[in-house]
């Protein structure tokens, strides 16, 4: 017997809920019990009017625990509420305060509006196709809208109402199984769905009803998509016992439904627990012995199908993971074994060796990897024997399962035990003849997977004869749809050949596919566009082959029949008013022709003059040229490039296709055969009267402009800009000239040179406006500059700042240009650097200052320099800061002997025109000595170490700073100061305040 | 190994989309595995509305093609089988199995269990065949039977009650959607033995067996000296097997007279049990010779409820049943054509009908016809620009008949005028019909006493077999036509090819 669980009761949003009891069959009851409501006998009525809604408020007083569950409140009754008036809930099993009766009835508003409004009944079937057709319609647009918050909890709240019907019920469940991430985001909404529907499922009365089987996809498709299905949900402890119990066959009593619904509830219980393993793969490893023991039942059985692939999956998810953690089977396929250790349920079996859906490795072509096959698991002869036993197990049945079904089951098994040797792929092999006569494409393609998983093991050189020679047929037989030949296509040059040669992932022809066994799969001019380019793949395949062994020519040879193939395609390509699929087909084939036969210069020639008459014959397929000749390589994309180019030229320049034959000519034309494109493109130019067709003369001229050319072009610019009717057409030929006129060429390709930064449109305008901007004006960029001041040099007659910098990328032409903050300081001028390089250490940068007062400031610098591209670009720096100390210059020496003298008369003379003050010099642990030479050393008049010293410092432009330092002590020295500037005081303040902090 | 999600659409030229979803499908729980499988490189499933327009440019149904865009007809953009990356919002769909069928379109994305970029090999990919098969599945079930919109919508209708029973979560169960459907209906009772997924229930009722052979021939005659004419076979035999039992055994042995064409490419129904390894090694890859096998062709099996094909077949047979030329000359404003048709003595002179179609392309109506038929009677179709030869059911005694004629033609402009890419200039071809009842062309036939039935009573065995004609062309021998590479292979005798023709009638 089932169990409620108590944990079912964690609604986020108590606010939006009401605990109360449901269920059809007592709605009747409620029905009658109306007159007395709050008597805790009466059984609420579900859905509808105010007073079921507290009624069945009440109701959860008097409700049996094992009933009493969340249940959400009917959103039209809710939504009549003032927000701050909705519902509350005590805990469940409390009682609820007398209190509450008044607070469920409406806060605010007369009395008589809440019945009105309540009384409305549940959505009917038709409002509810309505809604869910608005909801299919866009569900992202629907959620997003004012009906979209109540639609997961409406959804669950009417599978439970009498008036909708099962077929409504059905089609809510539907929609619950395809949009359950909507409709519950979140894995604590998912949970409370999973477990309002599993209420649903086991209070249906007990007679045959529709729902009981979407009821548990739905449930356990809730849990899966909220991500809620783990060992401490409680729906999830709920669904597994119950979904094991219906796989089982057990009897689970009168609730779920009469003896005629076992066996399809059996059946959607095994898939719902294979969902479940396949989203948690080793849930259910612990119960291979169960459902081998099912499968192998004798008399009354389960049904085969679902259990075989049930039993399938797990075996194989169990021997991945087992193989992954290096462990054994520990017995897990003998029957029973999982009744020993209680639960069957192996959540840690599922979370071992991050079994957690990890990608896997491509199942394909595994035969050589032997490290995710079973040569890990090295199962002892007793596992061995039951692993034997489990998968001769499921392939003897295998014929009883649909085909569909069978392949998935091979796919399971063959991926399972994938480069095992010996006896276990032997088991395959007495289902391989029945295999391959069949015409149905997932069992080929299973045994395409076989013989991917075992390679020499299963099938022998003959039977991969045999395999190809089946695949070929079936690739070509009338009876096999169209996209299953091309399937079959695809899996021939995918072949998984025993002894593969070459490299893997190219498609390629099987060695034993040999012409003969191709013929009938070669392309013909009837066959419709995918069938034509894989099988005119397949020809060009033989085609490089044939050229490499020369063959006789028995027949024709392959060559010559797809010369004549593509001729035919360009034939139909060529038909005016053809549709453009026909031209896009014959250029997809030229394409593949090119790109597999490149090395054939008899093939290309071929093609080239071929798709050259193409032109002639329809030169409004130009785009198509112009898009081979940007895909394909230069084997073919040279020589018709040339062809083109002499083609255009050779017109007289004046028919319709004008436009196209300037969009052509854009692409091919280059410095060769200059003149005859001048003299074509003057010819033309008479002709050009519109502004787009000026637009592609001008395209033109600007390819030639970037090929170089020079000579003639300036006077064809020339006559444009005055000829030209369009002033913007005069304008941009005049512009070209004058770009031709003062821009070396290397200069003028980067200027012209396709935009970075999107794809070059078709008119030179907005091209230029990419191009040009580009090129020939200054560009704001990040700068790859960086700048630092160096150490000072104090010396000579103007204080000067050494300027370290670095660059990240090249760099030319840098000029750096510095603007000193307010007047302080004279302009500065600028500094130029001919080149630098990352790798390459630059010297100092010198910068003389000219301050006008002795002030700190910050330089704002700004560089402009050429990139490596050609671009000019200008870059704003950080500010660079000069500092107090970095105006400091020394006096002059004076003579030997009279330091003290001079020193003496420099102090004097500060005053009284400036000041004087004393201070106190904090010192740090290394002295007196260490600090002056490290800061004050250039400035030294007199020196007595290590105690007493006389400074004497030039401050730019006519300032001096004079220090006293004397009887050091320990933790400081006090500094005599003057200076006869007053305005330096509180700098020098800082400053000598600062060196201790420095030092 | 499951879906992701299916569509179906119906292909709407002239309306403002283009098409409508006329049903779509959606496995969150699969969808939940792509995430985590495809990692980096998943892309959620579309909602309907997008995902339409971009199928629909991808299968170029948009009816925009005047321009040339890149994205779709680049002619490195190359698509080999039928599936396909959309471009859906900046990022693309990929795969997206999908193809048209009677102006439906048929789409799912299968779960591919690993990452996607480098892109996997679709022969990788088992969700591919599972998909193909799904959506055969349902056009199998929509269009069997189906003879107009509301039984189709009645079909489309009862889509998902089936889907839920045939692919509940995505991994489908059972292509046969109409099994699924009689699972549904069937009151189910425990079963003292294992009964096959594929069969719903059991018979109840008179035991019957009834099997039936189609032969279908096509032709390709040129009437040329240095083009092979061709000519190939390919039969069907149905079965609907009435027995009571849950696994009654059946064995059908197909015969072949003394100067029978071998069958060969046989392809057979997933319920036969075992093969003769001559079966399935009989080509049409491999020359043929005396030592070819050539039957009796035993095919034991345990057959499903309803009726099913057994087995199909291919052969080579040495003549062709109606040998012909076409000859069609442009002379000033008129066309001049001659048709010579031969009935081959072998074959049975008692058609069920027989026509020749002989169709103009690329021209406008036909304004003037002067005529001369041996046999039968012609029948002009102006504005289709189409002429009928209505031959009959037998040719005369010389076997032997011939029409000749010329045929004016107004001015081309004509919408109804039909357009074909192959009937360029003096390419025509001349489309023969005909339907011959209790004839097979190989010889094949079901021996009522060759049918070995087990089970309880004994049924009465009904046979039945015709030879139908199908891409039957004969090409105007004075200008170029399409050629197979077979057809070039001169040295060959017999020449096998296959096609199916994409001429737009």
């Amino acid at each position: 017997m089932l169990r409620w669980h108590p944990t079912c009761h964690n609604y986020k949003d108590l606010t939006k809920s009401i605990q109360l009891s449901t269920g059809g069959i007592w709605g009747e009851k409620a029905k009658k019990k109306k007159k007395s409501p709050g008597s805790g006998t009466g059984w609420p009525q579900v859905f509808g009017g105010e007073a079921s809604v507290s009624r069945s408020v009440l109701g959860v007083r008097a409700m049996s625990p094992v009933i009493r569950r969340a249940l959400p409140v009917r959103t039209s009754a809710a939504r009549c509420f003032p927000a701050s008036s909705r519902l509350v809930l005590a805990p469940p099993a409390s009682p609820r305060p007398a209190g509450l009766r008044d607070a469920c009835r409406p806060a605010a508003g007369p009395k008589a509006k809440g019945p009105a409004c309540l009384t409305m009944g549940p959505p009917s079937r038709e409002a509810w196709a309505q809604r869910l057709s608005a909801f299919r319609a866009s569900p992202s647009a629907f959620m997003a809208g004012p009906e979209g918050e109540d639609l997961g909890r409406d959804l669950l709240s009417d599978l439970r109402s009498e008036k909708l019907n099962e077929q409504t019920k059905v089609s809510l469940l539907a929609l619950s199984l395809e949009y359950p991430a909507q409709l519950w985001p979140d894995a604590p909404a998912a949970e409370a769905a999973a477990s309002s529907l599993l209420d649903t499922l086991v209070l249906l009365p007990p007679r045959p009803s529709a729902l009981r089987k979407p009821l548990l996809l739905a449930a356990t498709t809730a849990l899966v998509a909220g991500g809620a299905l783990g060992p401490t949900s409680g729906a999830s402890l709920r669904l597994l016992p119950l979904l094991l119990g219906l796989a089982s066959g057990r009897d689970l009593g009168r609730g779920f439904g009469p003896a005629s619904e076992q066996r399809p509830l059996q059946a959607t219980a095994c898939e719902c627990l294979r969902e479940l393993e396949s989203c948690q793969p080793g849930l259910l490893g612990g119960c291979l012995g169960l459902l081998r023991g099912l499968l192998g039942q004798e008399g009354a059985v389960g049904p085969v199908q679902p259990l075989s692939l049930l039993l399938a999956l797990a075996l194989r998810n169990t021997l991945v993971i087992q193989a992954r953690a290096g462990a054994g089977l520990q017995g897990l396929l003998v029957a029973g074994s999982s009744g020993t250790g209680g639960s069957p349920w192996t959540w840690t079996l599922a979370e071992e060796g991050a079994a957690h859906l990890q990608p896997q490795a491509p199942s394909w072509l595994a035969a050589e990897e032997g490290e995710c096959g079973l040569a890990a698991l090295e199962p002892n002869p007793e596992e061995a024997r039951e692993l034997r036993a489990a998968v001769a197990q499921l392939l003897d049945t295998s014929y009883l399962l649909a085909p569909v079904a069978q392949a998935q089951l091979l796919w399971l098994l063959g991926w399972a035990l994938r480069g095992l040797r010996g006896q276990l792929p032997v088991l395959f092999k007495t289902q391989l003849v029945r295999l391959l006569g069949t015409a149905q494409l997932t069992l080929l393609h299973a045994v395409l997977a076989l013989k991917a998983a075992f390679g020499e093991a299963l099938f022998t050189a003959q039977d991969e004869d045999l395999l190809l020679r089946r695949l070929t047929a079936a690739a070509q037989h009338p009876a096999v749809p169209p996209p299953a030949h091309l399937f079959y296509l695809h899996c021939l040059l995918h072949f998984p050949e025993n002894c593969p040669l070459g490299p893997t992932g190219e498609e390629a022809a099987p060695l034993l596919l040999g012409p003969q066994l191709c013929r009938g799969l070669l392309p013909s001019l009837l066959h419709d566009p995918m069938a034509l380019l894989a099988r005119l793949h397949l020809l060009c395949l033989l085609c490089a082959e044939d050229e490499e062994k020369e063959e006789k020519g028995q027949g024709q040879s392959p060559q010559l029949y797809l010369e004549d193939l593509l001729a035919g395609l360009r034939q139909r390509a060529a038909l005016d008013g053809a549709p453009r699929a026909l031209a896009t087909l014959c250029f997809q084939a030229s394409y593949l022709v090119a790109h597999c036969l490149a090395g054939q210069p008899t093939v290309m020639t071929a093609l080239t003059h071929g798709l050259v008459q193409l032109y002639r014959d329809r030169p409004v397929l130009a785009p198509h040229f112009v898009d081979l000749l940007d895909q394909v390589g230069p084997e073919l994309g040279e020589p018709l490039r040339v062809a083109l180019q002499q083609e255009v030229v050779a017109r007289p320049g004046k028919d319709e296709a004008l436009r196209w034959h300037l969009q052509m000519l854009a692409k091919v034309a280059d410095g060769d055969a200059q003149s005859g494109t001048l003299s074509f493109l003057q010819a033309a130019a008479a002709h050009c009267k519109d502004w787009g067709l000026q637009q592609a003369l001008l395209q033109v001229c600007r390819a030639l402009l970037r090929a170089g050319v020079r000579g003639g072009l300036a006077d064809l610019l020339q006559a444009l800009a005055w000829q030209l009717e369009d002033p913007d057409g005069r304008d941009h030929a005049r512009l070209y000239y004058v770009l031709l006129a003062h821009l070396a060429t290397p200069k003028l390709q980067v200027a012209l040179g396709p935009s970075l930064v999107a794809p070059a449109l078709a008119s030179s305008l907005v091209a230029e406006n990419q191009g040009f901007v580009a090129a020939l004006m200054v560009q704001e960029a990040p700068a790859p500059i960086q700048l630092s001041v160096g150490p000072r040099r104090a010396e000579g007659p103007i204080p000067v700042l050494q300027l370290q910098v670095e660059v990240l990328e090249p760099v030319y032409s840098l000029e750096l240009r510095f603007r000193v903050e307010g007047q302080l300081y004279a302009p500065l001028g600028a500094v130029h650097v001919p080149c630098l390089c990352p790798a390459r250490p630059a010297r100092p940068l010198l910068l003389p200052l000219q301050p006008r007062r002795p002030a700190p400031t910050r330089l704002d610098v700004r560089a402009l320099y050429t990139t490596l591209t050609g671009l000019t670009c200008h870059a704003h720096l950080p500010p660079l800061p000069v500092t107090f100390a970095d105006l400091f210059l020394p006096f002059p020496q004076p003579p030997e002997g009279t330091e003290l003298g001079f020193f003496e008369e420099l102090w004097d003379s500060c005053l009284p025109k400036g000041t004087e003050s004393r201070l106190w010099c904090p010192l740090g642990p290394e002295g007196l000595e260490a600090l002056v030479s490290r800061h004050l050393e250039p400035f030294v008049m007199v020196a007595q170490p290590p105690s007493s010293y006389h400074i004497a410092i030039r401050l730019p432009p006519d300032s001096r700073l004079l220090l006293r330092l004397e009887a050091a002590q320990a933790d400081g020295v006090p500094v005599a100061l003057r200076t006869d500037d007053w305005a330096v005081l509180p700098l020098a303040g800082d400053y000598l305040r600062g060196l201790s902090a420095a030092a | 190994m499951a879906q992701r999600a299916m569509w179906l659409i119906s292909h709407e030229p002239g309306t403002l989309l283009r098409g409508t979803v006329r049903f779509s499908r959606r496995y969150p729980t699969v969808e939940k595995r792509a995430k985590v499988f495809n990692g980096a490189t998943y892309m959620p499933i579309p909602e309907d509305d997008p995902f339409l327009k971009a199928l629909l440019f991808e299968l170029r149904l948009l009816d925009d093609d005047k321009d040339f865009v890149e994205s779709r007809d680049s002619c490195s953009h190359i698509n080999k089988t039928s599936i396909y990356g959309l471009p859906v919002g900046g990022e693309e769909l990929w795969p997206v199995v999908a193809f048209q069928k009677n102006g439906m379109i048929y789409a799912c994305v299968p779960l591919v269990e690993q990452t996607l970029s480098p892109r996997p090999p679709l022969i990788s990919i088992s969700g591919i065949s599972q998909g193909f098969e799904l959506l055969f599945g349902i056009q199998d079930f929509l269009y069997s039977g189906q003879k107009n919109d509301t039984e189709l919508n009645t079909k489309l209708s009862q889509l998902p009650d089936l889907l839920l029973q045939a692919c509940p979560f995505g991994t489908l169960l059972d292509a046969n959607l109409q099994n699924s459907l009689d699972s549904i209906n069937f009151a189910s009772v425990t079963h003292p033995q294992k009964q096959p997924a594929w069969k719903a229930g059991t018979y109840k009722g008179k035991p019957q067996v009834s099997i039936s052979i189609t032969e279908k021939v096509k032709s390709m005659q040129y009437d040329k000296r240095d083009v092979a004419d061709t000519w190939q076979v390919d039969g069907a035999v149905t079965c609907k097997c009435d027995l009571e039992g849950i696994m009654p055994n059946v064995t059908i042995s197909l015969s072949l007279p003394t100067n029978g064409s071998p069958l060969q490419d046989i392809l057979v129904h997933p319920c036969v049990t075992s093969l003769d390894s001559a079966i399935l090694t009989s080509s049409s890859i491999d020359a043929m010779d005396d030592s070819a096998f050539s039957g009796p062709y035993k095919f034991p099996f345990t057959p499903p409820l309803e009726s099913f094909n057994l087995c199909y077949y291919t052969s080579q047979v040495p003549v062709p049943p109606i040998l012909g030329f076409y000859q069609m000359k442009e002379e000033e404003v008129q066309l001049k054509i001659a048709v010579n048709l031969k009935l081959h003595e072998s074959v049975k002179n008692n058609f069920e009908f027989c026509e020749a179609h002989i169709p103009f392309y690329n021209r406008g109506p036909i304004t003037h016809v002067e005529y001369k038929v041996s046999f039968g009677q012609l029948e002009v179709f102006r504005e289709k620009s189409l002429l009928i030869w209505i031959i009959g059911q037998k040719f005369p005694k010389s076997m032997e008949i011939g029409l000749s004629g010329t045929v004016t033609f107004g001015a081309k402009g004509h919408e109804k005028q039909p357009f074909d890419q192959i009937c360029i200039g003096g390419t025509a071809y001349l489309k023969l019909h005909f339907r011959i009842l209790d004839y097979t062309l190989t010889g094949c036939y079901a021996d009522q006493h060759s049918v070995q039935v087990f089970a309880s009573g004994k049924p009465k065995i009904s046979t039945n077999r015709k030879l139908i004609s199908s891409d039957y062309y004969i090409w105007n021998s004075k200008a170029p036509a399409p050629v197979t590479y077979g057809s070039l292979l001169l040295n060959h005798p017999v020449i096998l090819f296959i096609l199916y023709l994409s001429l737009q009638m």
